[in-house]
């Protein structure tokens, strides 16, 4: 076998589908995708760990349920993108000589932190997504850091390749074999969205086949992120709400109380920074007349405090805006039915456009600061 | 402007590595992100290419097929293999995945026989 000539290898894929339009094309798609990624990626974040100045609102409602599916759904569906990107350019990752000069050795250095960058952002979040971590490092940290890194590097391409962005975007591409092959990738795209989808997209649940979660399973007909037994939280007789600090009347309720106190029902979804999300009917107190009863000042920060010993979302702040909301419960019900202590028994936070990991389960003690 | 952008580019760079650094995982992180750029640049993708080779004179529908279902199964590999199923938690994962995605790949083989059926020159 003759090893072939490294110096002419790039000259040896002959697949006419390889252009520079089709190459444009799928890198503005990959553009938009990541953008929104980036976007959707940094409010997600803000909002599970927000700077002591952001209030960030509780309405509208639904609107971390939009974002964090957007995020989600529309990464799963960048892979068969990024995928077919990738195909098109391959060949110049083969190009002699590899360095023409400092600046052009800059610019591929450039390059290879954005396709290493986006398959890193695309296989840690879709091996999150299915609850299997291999690395030796904390997700969040990595996928959130990355994220800077990749849409820095994406920033300096589009600039670099703009002319040929614009020469190609808006012109027609006239070889059908090109056409065609834009169109499966857009379809494989599509195919990958529909099949995952329905698991924060309700009207396509039937379709969410290959999606890691299904809406409808679990504890009460309700997905459950981390279970009793996963928390280490057994249900306890002598269970007792303590709400606490700065408060004019400090309170100790039992259950009983709670269930005594005036109930509302609420529909607020659900929605795990995991992508899945489902509505649900909530009954309970409102977090708002508790404080009020134990005399809080309107704009105090609330923790709500887990009876879990460990884990990082063992308590979550609850800001002025958010308990404010009158949507905003110590839950006691789930659709009709107390609480399971998979869902957070005997008492849970629900509240609108927060991440399901600040929907605190097993609350023990509201702390006023 | 060009320079202006190339600036914010390169500090966006500078603070995911600083961030990085300061969580003290650069060099595991760093491990993965070459990994991943050597698994697809040395093994996926000249693996396309010889799967390129070998499907390039099939009918485009089948080629097309092939793609979708190829680069459908990567993005949903970790659902399907259910690797992150728990006893404590039935769920997460809590689908047949086995059979979906035969259903899955068999609509997809199905489609693309429509397509070849239709599409072809008599």
């Amino acid at each position: 076998m003759i090893f072939p000539d490294i110096s002419t290898l790039s000259a040896r894929f002959t697949s006419r589908l390889r252009s520079e339009q089709v190459a444009a094309k799928l890198g503005a798609w990959l553009g938009v995708s990541f953008t929104v990624a980036f976007a959707t990626g940094l409010f997600s974040h803000f909002v599970q760990h927000p700077p002591t100045w952001l209030l960030w609102p509780s309405r509208p409602v639904n609107l971390y349920r939009v974002t964090q599916g957007l995020h989600v759904i529309g990464g799963i569906a960048t892979v068969p993108l990024l995928l077919a990107k990738l195909w098109a350019v391959y060949p110049k990752l083969w190009q002699w000589p590899p360095f023409r000069s400092v600046g052009h050795a800059v610019e591929r250095l450039c390059v290879l932190l954005l396709v290493a960058g986006a398959l890193f952002q695309l296989v840690t979040g879709v091996l999150n997504i299915a609850y299997v971590y291999p690395w030796p490092f904390g997700f969040l940290q990595t996928h959130y850091w990355t994220a800077y890194v990749v849409f820095g590097a994406l920033v300096i391409h589009v600039t670099n390749e703009w002319a040929k962005v614009r020469r190609s975007l808006w012109t027609r591409v006239e070889i059908p074999e090109r056409r065609r092959f834009l169109f499966t990738v857009a379809a494989a795209c599509g195919v990958t969205a529909l099949v995952t989808a329905g698991e924060t997209v309700t009207p396509l649940r039937s379709l969410a086949v290959l999606a890691p979660r299904d809406p409808r399973v679990g504890p009460q007909g309700v997905p459950v992120n981390r279970s009793a037994a996963a928390a280490g939280v057994v249900a306890d007789p002598d269970y007792r709400l303590q709400v606490t600090g700065a408060v004019r009347t400090p309170l100790s309720l039992t259950y009983t109380d709670l269930v005594r106190m005036p109930q509302h029902t609420v529909h607020l979804p659900i929605a795990c920074v995991e992508g899945w999300s489902v509505e649900c009917e909530w009954t309970g107190v409102r977090l708002r007349d508790l404080l009020r009863s134990a005399g809080v000042a309107p704009d105090a920060f609330v923790t709500v405090e887990s009876l879990e010993q460990r884990g990082g979302y063992r308590s979550s702040e609850v800001r002025p805006p958010h308990w404010n909301d009158p949507l905003t419960l110590l839950a006691l019900q789930l659709n009709g039915q107390p609480l399971r202590l998979d869902h957070g028994f005997p008492v849970r936070l629900i509240a609108p456009n927060r991440p399901g990991a600040l929907q605190t389960k097993w609350i023990k003690e509201v702390r006023v600061a | 402007m060009r320079k202006v952008v190339h600036a914010a580019g390169a500090a966006l760079i500078v603070l995911g590595l600083g961030g990085l650094a300061a969580e003290g995982v650069l060099l595991k992180w760093a491990l993965w992100f070459g990994g991943l750029l050597v698994a697809h640049d040395a093994l996926l993708a000249p693996g396309i290419v010889v799967a390129g080779t070998v499907i390039g004179r099939w009918p485009q529908s089948v080629r097309s097929g092939l793609i979708v279902a190829g680069t459908l199964l990567l993005a949903t590999l970790p659902t399907v293999s259910a690797l992150g199923r728990r006893a404590d938690n039935p769920s997460i994962l809590p689908l047949h995945y086995g059979v979906n995605v035969v259903i899955v790949l068999a609509a997809v083989a199905l489609l693309a026989v429509a397509d070849h059926l239709l599409t072809r020159k008599d």
